[in-house]
């Protein structure tokens, strides 16, 4: 009896996972399969779900409105030189305000958390008149420097470095190592599934990131993929063949990155939330 | 996107009142030698259309290099948006800009845009139809150089038609249409027409426009209270009632029903052949249009949906070259053909009208001279008010019509409601 029983919980169990993987994953599917359609079919009643021969055409297209290659290594650039930094930046600030003592710490990292409660749209109008100041509209630093010290991700890094046993920051001082050979040697590497969790959320953020690019990019050569997949959608007429194999290949590239660091992602996220 | 919009038009509003830099001035046109660097913005295919006309434009003005600059036409909006509440930061030197969004722009930003009159623009008024001028005219001021425009029209299925044995000849009034709706959806199971209930006013608004009112009238009084609006709205209802409206999604769900066969009729502006071509090739020979329906016998069959215009920032710092462009391109036959011709863009330069591309028949449209029918009532297109409230109008007017059809909410209680609606969005 209680055999059986377990046995209908697990189909149960089962059949509500299935549906919930039917769910995420059918826009994904469509998606990719809305890629080999020809525009007008991808809209049809009933939906086609088998992929078409369109795949070849809807390249073409969407080589002739851009160029992909170009768009795909902008993205990329700026996403892991951003990443880079950014993961850097808020590891040595997080670090500084866990473990360091210094005078106006506490209002320091108020200041900061409060910066987390400014919409980006009204620091939108004075960065971009400081990048016209700076002659820097449609470059790559015009991207990747205004947002570089994100609050959240120094917040988080924070809340990790406060489990680092003080007792080896001071031996490893005692055995004569700098603080710069401590950060890089001894805490770092103890920190790995918080820096891969503040690494997604960089490098997705910005790989998505629309608002700030449209504004400050203006040549197609230098446009990043979410600017240029919303370029190609037109006033009238919108050719979704392309589009959808647009959007398809766009995100091949942070799935990877994702399914890379996945791992340590969960865990890095509940890093800060239990103090020892 | 429409909200960090509204908030950068708020910021723009608190910016705009602490800069008191003067914009444009600057040298007469004449006493300037016309060279130097432009950029121009468009999106898509007018953005096509730009880039294509630079080779013309350089053999007149050879010493203007022009570079054309692609968006999508939102992203477009909120970077012109941007430039303009930075006062000119990044903008370019000429602009194309939906009709419907001039006055509203021109009401943000009042020193934005350059008077085109006063570069001696006004002397081709004559080139275009009056509701198209009244269009790029605000507040007296020639803010934008007449582009592209959509003639209103309704396309029909002629197989569908056939079989359930309607003639598009006889249908003269709004009540033709309905009886034939119904005995196309008796006959053939198709409904008549596809309207976004809770999201879509179009049907409205050119029903609206035929009788001479946007959601405004001439003095920029609101017309929701009107005969014209209350019949209008009588006779959407009346087609909800008899079952003749598909009840569709958004523009995608418009496309669908069009390649679907879903719809019978599509009433919408001319450019709309050229997505019908795009999408529907196996359509071929399966479409026609007629003129919109009148509300009595003889009575004015015709609106306009849609058109752009070019404005110059008065920002730039090279206006006369920006004027020279925005002239020769809004005024150059073969350059406003070549815009129609391979992206559908319907010119309002009236002097295209008789040359061959526009006035030959189309073999995807039932062998009919489809784009001469739109180009013969572009004169009797009447002159609208389009208000800077125009977007605000237009969401009350859906919501109202949600109501109407979907609530059963009665007619005028509904359009007194919008009025008193619009009126405190307005105060605000």
């Amino acid at each position: 009896m209680n055999h059986n029983n377990q046995y209908v919980n697990k189909t149960f169990l089962y059949v509500v996972l299935s549906i919930g993987v039917i769910v995420s994953i059918l826009p994904f599917y469509w998606m990719t399969v809305g890629s080999t359609l020809p525009s007008g079919k991808i809209f049809s009643v009933p939906p086609t779900f088998l992929p078409g021969n369109h795949l070849l055409e809807n390249a073409k297209t969407l080589n002739e409105s851009l160029d992909f290659l170009k768009i795909m290594w902008n993205t990329l650039f700026i996403s892991v030189t951003y990443t880079v930094i950014s993961v850097l930046i808020s590891a040595m600030a997080g670090y500084a305000f866990a473990k360091f003592e210094f005078k106006g710490k506490s209002a320091m990292f108020f200041i900061i958390l409060c910066t987390l409660m400014i919409p980006f749209q009204v620091m939108l109008i004075p960065l971009f008149e400081i990048v016209v100041a700076l002659d820097w509209l449609n470059t790559y630093q015009a991207i990747i420097l205004p947002t570089l010290a994100s609050p959240f991700a120094i917040f988080l890094m924070r809340q990790n470095m406060l489990s680092v046993p003080l007792s080896i920051i001071e031996s490893a001082r005692i055995d004569g190592a700098g603080e710069f050979k401590i950060f890089f040697s001894i805490v770092l590497p103890t920190m790995k599934p918080a820096l891969a969790a503040v690494a997604i959320f960089s490098f997705m953020s910005q790989w998505n990131s629309l608002l700030w690019p449209l504004i400050t990019l203006n040549s197609k050569d230098m446009f990043t993929l979410p600017v240029a997949l919303s370029s190609l959608v037109g006033l009238a007429r919108i050719d979704y063949g392309q589009l959808m194999l647009g959007t398809t290949l766009s995100i091949i590239p942070v799935l990877i990155f994702f399914l890379i660091f996945q791992k340590h992602f969960i865990s890095g996220i509940l890093g800060g939330s239990v103090k020892e | 996107m429409k909200r960090m919009l509204m908030l950068v038009f708020i910021l723009g509003i608190v910016l705009a009142g602490c800069s008191n830099k003067s914009s444009g001035g600057g040298a007469d046109l004449d006493s300037d030698e016309i060279a130097g660097e432009i950029t121009v913005w468009g999106w898509d295919v007018a953005a096509a259309t730009f880039k294509e006309s630079v080779e013309k434009f350089n053999e007149k003005y050879p010493d203007v290099k022009v570079t054309v600059e692609e968006f999508g036409s939102g992203d477009l909006y909120e970077k012109l948006t941007v430039g303009l509440v930075s006062r000119g930061s990044g903008l370019p030197d000429v602009v194309l800009m939906e009709d419907e969004r001039i006055p509203g722009y021109v009401s943000q930003f009042p020193e934005g845009f350059l008077d085109l009159s006063e570069m001696g623009y006004d002397k081709h008024d004559d080139l275009f139809n009056d509701a198209k001028i009244q269009n790029v005219v605000q507040d007296g001021k020639m803010v934008a150089a007449p582009w592209d425009i959509g003639p209103a029209g309704m396309f029909y299925r002629v197989d569908i038609f056939e079989e359930a044995g309607v003639s598009a000849d006889d249908i003269e009034t709004w009540d033709d249409f309905l009886e034939a709706g119904i005995q196309v959806k008796e006959k053939t199971g198709t409904k008549m027409l596809p309207i976004d209930i809770s999201n879509y006013d179009g049907v409205f608004q050119m029903m609206m426009q035929q009788q001479g009112l946007s959601y405004f009238d001439e003095d920029g009084e609101f017309a929701f209270e009107t005969d014209e609006a209350k019949r209008s709205m009588e006779m959407i209802k009346k087609f909800h009632e008899n079952d003749i409206i598909l009840n569709n999604s958004g523009w995608d769900g418009i496309v669908t029903a069009t390649v679907n066969g879903d719809v019978a009729t599509v009433p919408y502006g001319v450019w709309y052949t050229g997505t019908i071509m795009d999408q529907a090739p196996d359509l071929e020979g399966k479409w026609d249009m007629f003129y919109l329906p009148a509300f009595e016998e003889g009575g004015n069959r015709y609106a306009n949906v849609g058109g752009s215009s070019l404005l110059i920032p008065s920002y730039t710092d090279n206006k006369n070259a920006a004027y020279a462009f925005t002239e020769f391109f809004t005024t150059d036959d073969d350059t406003q053909l070549l815009g129609f011709e391979k992206y559908g863009l319907f010119p309002s330069l009236k002097s295209t009208y008789d040359s061959e591309i526009l006035t030959q028949e189309s073999a995807y449209f039932n062998n009919k001279p489809v784009f001469k029918n739109f180009a013969d009532i572009v004169d009797d297109v009447p002159q609208i008010n389009l208000t800077k409230d125009y977007a605000k109008a237009s969401k009350i007017m859906s919501n109202t019509q949600a109501a109407i059809l979907l609530e059963d909410k009665p007619v005028d209680q509904a359009l007194s409601d919008a009025k008193k609606q619009l009126e405190n969005e307005m105060k605000k």
